[in-house]
């Protein structure tokens, strides 16, 4: 896998709110095609860690290349290859679903039939059909989800990014949700998601967990499965938290 | 009875860290009040002064000198010569250099001399009517006041003696201290508790609340408690200035005035629970609360227009406004000292006012939970 | 320019779907002009009086029939007594009280300049000055049709005397909706303009979509465009829109260049709509920003000229003015009404309206972070 391009690297990034240490020193490399699980409780710094890499906010320290691109001196550049779906599901909720994807396809200087085939495609995959003049106040959760998916995924991004994109949704709905983060990593997306379930790990190629701005353990979850001789990522994250306690 | 009460103090506690939490707003509602009232202080003052006139004097001799000295001895004008023919007049007021112009003919000392009638010219930038009229009143006066003859104009046959009770000395004061309590008070009420509600469906909070195990009522008693309390502060930082820094008297009951205005606080929150409770988004809250507080404080409640005045449509919509109400009361019991029996009906219609908006407040809510 | 469409018809969808919020758009400020418009009246009439009559002559009784022929004034009681006035006036049953003194026809016919007494309620200054004043020249109006001796007799002037010709231009009426109607298309073209855009960018930030845009690459300027051109066209729209009426109901007139109104107009948002987006940059949520709004907004409507006239303020305060964009826009748009104004005539306060509009449009766009830290 170490074979092939990184599509994100992050070298001892580090961003500092007053004199709160937000994100401490964080280096990583995102192949890819690779699904680059990032996993935390609230608070340990994941979001903060994605809004550098979007180049939504300045790195204090250290720095980063995102598809390739500088996050301190390339923000436009990133921003035309890359998906963002953070986790309140950033939609006009007083729009259609229609509406909603033409907008965001405008955005991206899609002309209206590129927007139309690729919404056609988007709603096979995401079976969102049924809800093309539906506003997006109405769709069910797990749909509107989807929907942001849609958004983000319409100029056909190489790098995706997920802020909790599971979060609040049922657990069929983020199956299925799974299902398709993995076959758009299989196409050759990147995808960088973020996530307090720790269950979810499982379906990652890779994972590092945070634990207060930084990096405590990073690998393949069968590897840290294995090395911490437990059967479950949440067994690994309790163990590995417990361990970070006991030595501060 | 214990459980009620206490999930509404749990409700208003979280309304009030609400605003603790945003120290902005916060100084801006106890902050706007205090810089308004001392601007309208000081910038309220309905009597115009200092007008630009220019004259033009086409006579040039002691008399004419002498009529332009009553209008230079005057502290209303500014006095200008202007020599420029007289088809320039109208460059004065485009270029808004005078606001009048007064024309003394040609023949001005010697029709004097005959004792004949004379005629001066006042042309008055009329573009705004009051002003103009105050500027003719003005110089109506300076000119009969200019001795035309000898002998003294014979007596009045009877003299008008004026007495003016409460405000002998026509303090301006005294009218807007009393006129900026109702409006700031109906304003931080209702533009505060129209977005409280709204906000909470926005956020999509609202929802959380509502499947515990709290009541439509306990919601909204705890969302408003905060604010009654919030504008009640607000409302004694004004008295307060307005006493001590504008000399504003005080001669009724501080505790019926308190107790009054404890009831207009709460028909302004009735009045912006409603606006909540009919408004999807605080956009919309805002703009009606807006509409219906600002306008109809200032020029419906006989705050800087006599109501009496109006239109009858106006007047008729008058009633419902709240201001209306409490004007009578803060300036009777400031002002007059008046006691409870002579406020009663204004505060039964506040009383009345505020239960109906509660009552379609409720009502509102009520179908907005079960949609 | 295709993210710029796209912003501008999605502001338009929002607009649109928010039925509540059109409605308000267009019937505030028609709601707000008509009641201005009707209300702000200088005159003051029916003024609730009261008569004591303490002498009831044939004088008096002349008198009282002047004081009930005028709307000025509607008399609520007569022949009451005298000790009676405090309740009538501390009660709110009347705000004047005139007394007619015993022996009053008496003295006059002697010539002895009997005293009439007036009692005004001075709690509502205005009106009590105004009222004293109709009052004064109801009474004065009378005692010139009675000589010395009693009778009445017609007035016709014995000196030579000054007499002003006075010509009232650009308002012969002395019609204030003439005045007021353009002022409040001012505070129209500033509160809405506002108010949209501060509230709309925080309402953005609030929901988490302002985020969602941040991380497209459509450029910091083409967001503002898109956001305000729509307020831009609305704007237009209801000054369009107020001003078609305000002529219908009003009869309003324009006596200058309608071209030359828009083009300033348009100056001017940018100073408005500039100020929403600054105001956007520092607050968090939609009640903040409605309230730094508000505090923006109530200052440069009292500082504007708008109601309060800025000769009869303070000198400093009247200094100050000259910071206020609206006390510019405020004279230029009651000139072109009025007094048909050229641009040339205006080019001081278009000068500084384009000076304001560069300053507070520039320094906004630059305090507009397109990041979020």
């Amino acid at each position: 896998m170490n074979q092939r391009k990184p599509a994100i690297v992050a070298e001892h990034l580090t961003r500092r709110f007053g004199t709160f240490l937000a994100v401490d020193r964080v280096s990583f490399r995102v192949y890819e095609g690779e699904i680059f699980g990032f996993l935390g409780a609230n608070g340990a710094g994941k979001t903060t860690v994605i809004r550098m890499l979007c180049g939504l906010l300045a790195p204090s320290d250290g720095n980063a290349w995102t598809a390739g691109f500088n996050v301190r001196t390339q923000v436009e550049q990133i921003k035309q290859h890359i998906g963002y779906m953070s986790q309140k599901f950033s939609l006009y909720e007083d729009l259609t679903v229609r509406e909603n994807l033409a907008f965001y396809g405008g955005l991206y200087h899609l002309r209206r039939d590129q927007i139309q085939q690729k919404k056609q495609q988007l709603f096979q995959q995401l079976e969102l059909a049924a809800f093309e003049t539906t506003l997006a106040r109405d769709l069910p959760l797990g749909f509107k989800q989807r929907l942001a998916l849609s958004c983000a995924l319409l100029h056909d991004p190489p790098v995706l990014f997920l802020d909790e994109p599971t979060s609040g949704v049922d657990p069929r709905a983020r199956r299925d949700f799974w299902g398709l983060i993995q076959s758009l990593a299989r196409s050759g997306k990147t995808i960088f998601v973020t996530t307090h379930f720790m269950e979810e790990a499982e379906y990652c190629h890779r994972v590092a967990i945070m634990h207060e701005g930084k990096i405590v353990a990073m690998d393949t979850p069968e590897t840290l499965k294995a090395r911490s001789r437990k059967s479950s990522m949440q067994q690994v994250f309790v163990s590995l938290i417990q361990q970070q306690l006991t030595e501060s | 009875m214990r459980r009620p009460r206490s999930r509404i103090a749990a409700i208003a506690l979280k309304e009030f860290w609400h605003i603790l939490h945003d120290p902005r707003s916060l100084t801006i509602i106890f902050l706007l009040p205090v810089i308004q009232l001392i601007m309208f202080g000081y910038a309220l003052n309905l009597e115009i002064q200092k007008v630009e006139l220019a004259i033009i004097d086409l006579d040039r001799t002691p008399a004419s000198r002498e009529l332009i000295q009553h209008f230079e001895g005057s502290p209303f004008f500014e006095v200008m010569a202007f020599r420029a023919p007289i088809s320039q007049i109208e460059t004065l007021f485009l270029r808004r250099k005078a606001r009048a112009v007064l024309i003394i003919p040609a023949d001005y000392s010697r029709q004097r001399q005959q004792g004949t009638t004379v005629d001066l010219q006042l042309i008055i930038d009329a573009s705004d009517p009051n002003a103009a009229i105050n500027i003719s009143n003005y110089c109506q006066q300076i000119v009969e006041a200019v001795p035309t003859t000898r002998l003294a104009p014979p007596p009045a046959p009877f003299e008008v003696k004026s007495t003016i009770w409460f405000n002998p000395d026509m303090k301006s004061a005294y009218f807007f201290v009393p006129g900026l309590l109702a409006l700031l008070l109906v304003m931080i009420s209702a533009l505060l508790t129209s977005v409280a509600i709204t906000r909470e469906k926005e956020t999509g909070t609202l929802e959380q609340l509502l499947v515990s195990p709290v009541t439509p009522v306990e919601i909204i008693l705890g969302k408003v408690i905060p604010y009654v309390l919030l504008a009640f502060l607000d409302g004694v930082g004004i008295l307060l200035i307005g006493v001590f820094v504008f000399q504003v008297p005080f001669t009724g009951s501080a505790v019926l005035l308190a107790f009054l205005t404890l009831l207009y606080i709460i028909t302004a929150l009735s009045l912006g629970l409603m606006i909540s409770t009919v408004t999807s988004t605080q956009q919309v809250a805002m703009m009606a609360a807006q509409s219906a507080t600002l306008l109809p404080t200032l020029f419906l409640s006989g705050f800087i227009f006599p109501l009496r005045s109006l239109p009858w449509i106006l007047q008729l919509i008058s009633y419902i406004v709240p201001a209306r109400y409490y004007l009578v009361i803060v300036r009777g019991i400031m002002l007059k000292g008046n006691t409870l029996p002579q406020l009663i009906t204004p505060a039964l219609f506040l009383m009345g006012l505020s239960t109906v908006l509660l009552i379609i407040a409720g009502k509102r809510f009520k179908t907005t939970l079960e949609a | 320019m295709r993210p710029v469409l796209a912003m501008i018809k999605k502001e338009f969808l929002q607009v649109k779907r928010t039925r509540e919020m059109l409605a308000l758009l267009f019937m505030f400020p028609l709601i707000q002009m008509l009641v201005l418009g009707y209300a702000i009246t200088t005159e003051v009439k029916h003024v609730r009086l009261i008569i004591v009559d303490l002498d009831n002559s044939r004088i008096s009784r002349e008198l009282v029939r002047a004081f009930q022929h005028t709307d000025r004034f509607d008399v609520q009681a007569r022949d009451i007594l005298l000790t009676h006035i405090g309740e009538y006036l501390q009660g709110w049953k009347a705000q004047m009280a005139l007394v007619i003194p015993r022996d009053f026809g008496r003295l006059l016919r002697r010539g002895l300049q009997p005293d009439v007494q007036l009692i005004v309620d001075g709690v509502d200054g205005n009106t009590a000055g105004v009222a004293l004043g109709y009052a004064r020249g109801i009474l004065q109006q009378t005692a010139t049709q009675l000589s010395p001796a009693g009778h009445p007799v017609s007035y016709r002037p014995t000196a030579p005397r000054l007499h002003l010709q006075e010509r009232m231009w650009y308002n012969l009426n002395l019609d204030s909706a003439q005045f007021m109607i353009p002022g409040i298309v001012v505070v129209l073209l500033t509160i809405i303009p506002m108010m949209l855009t501060a509230m709309s960018l925080v309402r953005e930030r609030e929901i988490g979509t302002l985020e969602q845009l941040l991380v497209t690459p459509m450029g910091k300027l083409q967001l503002l465009a898109g956001k305000l051109i729509p307020f831009l066209i609305l704007s237009f729209a209801e000054l369009v829109l107020v001003m078609k009426v305000a002529q219908w109901i009003f009869r309003v007139q324009m006596h200058g260049s309608y071209p030359l109104l828009g083009a300033i107009a348009f100056i001017y948002l940018f100073t408005t709509l500039g100020l929403g987006i600054f105001i956007s940059t520092f607050t968090q949520t939609q009640q903040q920003a409605m309230f730094v709004a508000w505090f923006f907004m109530v200052f440069m409507i009292l500082m504007s000229g708008f109601f309060i006239p800025i000769p009869n303020m303070p000198e400093l305060l009247q200094t100050l003015t000259y910071l206020n964009p609206m006390r510019y826009m405020m004279f230029v748009i009651r000139d072109i009404f009025q007094k048909g104004s050229s641009w040339v005539y205006l080019l001081p306060d278009i000068g500084a309206l384009t000076g304001f509009g560069l300053l507070i449009f520039l320094a906004s766009i630059l305090k507009f972070s397109k990041r979020i830290g």
